[in-house]
């Protein structure tokens, strides 16, 4: 069994990345140095990238195997780089900001695994909705202002809590997780279905999509219609072999089947090159066909949240006697509209 | 001049993206992903165990959902399925989900103490 990493290797990562970000991490007083301790460990954890991206790059050429994509790496680097910045930054504020730039470089990560609607889908709802509803509760709950100055800082933000064992904990875990991931990755069972079946699998119960595409490759005439299977509704589609058939459709008989008054096949030589399945295509088609139901559970955690975030953030407003009663002769104005009349002339 | 001339013919040639589609992503491509996607939620681990500020706790869970999402959407590559991505989905609406409650908390508790401090919620151990 190959395995894709030596453990000695990945131990000796994991170890410098926890060394790293244990330096990194926020602590007070040290100012006499030189050389600040947080700059030390971002080093420390640059070189341990570098060296992990070395060994899994060494090991991938030495087999002749294929290497991550060129813009993995820049990604790869951003991403990690703003998320320990995120946990080490003395400031929230700034903290959040770096959150962002983390989501951004995995939304490059999952435009390379070609996922494009979920690399925007999540700069529309993280980074635009969620982190803005951070920064806000940031600022609704700020504490005593403070300077420019990070002495000023309270405890709170300034100084970590166990820095050295927590790194080591996550350090740990992120070694035996990576030892057996990579121990194992190559038993992983190939792919239940061919790319061709994943490409355009979903093209059949799509006739319109094909009939659009058709008809923009001008090879339907008026009244041609992809031909749709009597019982599925499923268009009539070899993609293997790339034919498709066409049909000439004249309206509706007295039990509802339509009346075909030719039919024609599409070969290989006419086949329109779009004529494939898009990645959104197929995702739309899993979340409705496959996971149905997950969308009424998505849409009552939410309503959940919604009724739980209002009713725990509602505040109590305590009115004094004398306010409670004019808030209460206010509301009365407002249902009779004389009485209004009559106090606003005593006014 | 040369060099530069091989480097902008290289970046040329590449796609952006990883592999054309329907072809399948080899492990050696997928083990970097899946690394990065560790890392992640260690650091998201550590700064959830370390850092005293509550809004910062709840970033860091933030994060963990994050480095979830990229290891799901790699398997999900790597075998040609769909299912990653449409987990991704519920993924984000949980995390929508717990930040509006988290965020709500954490008003809440700061409006007691005035403090954003875990430890001034020290009495509440069990």
């Amino acid at each position: 069994m190959e395995q894709i990493i030596s453990p000695i290797a990945l131990y000796l990562i994991c170890g410098l990345g926890a060394i790293g970000v244990a330096l990194a991490l926020p602590r007070r007083g040290h100012s006499g140095t030189k050389i600040p301790l947080h700059i030390v460990g971002g080093l420390v954890l640059a070189m341990a990238f570098g060296f992990a991206a070395l060994v899994l790059g060494l090991k991938a050429t030495d087999a002749g195997n294929p290497l991550p994509n060129y813009f993995f790496y820049p990604f790869a680097a951003i991403g990690i780089g703003a998320s320990v910045r995120m946990i080490t930054h003395k400031r929230p504020v700034y903290s959040a900001l770096y959150f962002i730039l983390t989501i951004i470089a995995s939304c490059g990560m999952y435009l390379l695994l070609s996922a494009e609607f979920m690399a925007f889908a999540l700069v529309i709802i993280y980074a635009g909705a969620i982190l803005i509803t951070y920064l806000f509760v940031i600022m609704l709950a700020t504490q005593a202002p403070v300077g420019d100055n990070d002495d000023d800082l309270n405890d709170v933000d300034a100084v970590a809590r166990e820095p050295m064992l927590a790194s080591a904990i996550g350090f740990v875990l992120v070694a035996l997780i990576t030892v057996s991931m990579f121990r194992g990755i190559g038993d992983l069972p190939h792919s239940q279905i061919s790319s061709a079946q994943a490409a355009d699998g979903v093209l059949a119960v799509l006739p319109k999509k094909i009939d659009k595409i058709l008809d923009r490759a001008g090879l339907l005439e008026d009244g041609w219609l992809v031909s749709r299977d009597s019982e599925t509704g499923h268009a009539i589609i070899d993609v293997d072999a790339q034919t498709v058939q066409i049909q000439l459709v004249d309206g509706v008989d007295s039990h509802g089947h339509e009346i075909v008054l030719a039919t024609r096949t599409i070969g290989p030589d006419q086949w329109p090159e779009e004529l494939a399945a898009q990645n959104l295509d197929r995702l739309g088609y899993n979340l409705l066909n496959d996971h149905p139901m997950m969308i009424e559970v998505a849409g009552i955690i939410l309503l959940m949240a919604m009724l739980g975030a209002t009713v725990l953030a509602r505040k109590h407003i305590e009115l004094e006697d004398a306010l409670k009663a004019a808030q209460a002769r206010k509301l009365g104005t407002m249902l009779d509209t004389d009485e209004s009349n009559s106090v606003r002339g005593q006014a | 001049m040369n060099h530069l001339n091989h480097l902008v013919q290289a970046m040329d040639s590449v796609q952006l993206a990883q592999m054309s589609f329907p072809a399948e992503l080899p492990q050696t491509v997928l083990a970097p992903y899946l690394f990065v996607s560790a890392a992640m939620f260690a650091i998201g681990l550590i700064g959830f165990l370390t850092r005293k500020n509550m809004i910062i706790m709840f970033l860091c869970t933030e994060l963990m959902f994050q480095a979830a999402g990229l290891a799901l959407i790699a398997f999900g590559r790597h075998h040609l399925q769909a299912d990653g991505q449409t987990f991704v989905i519920f993924v984000l609406c949980v995390a929508a989900a717990e930040a509006a409650m988290a965020l709500a908390l954490v008003v809440l508790l700061f409006r007691h103490r005035e403090s954003l401090s875990a430890s001034a919620w020290k009495e509440l151990n069990g």
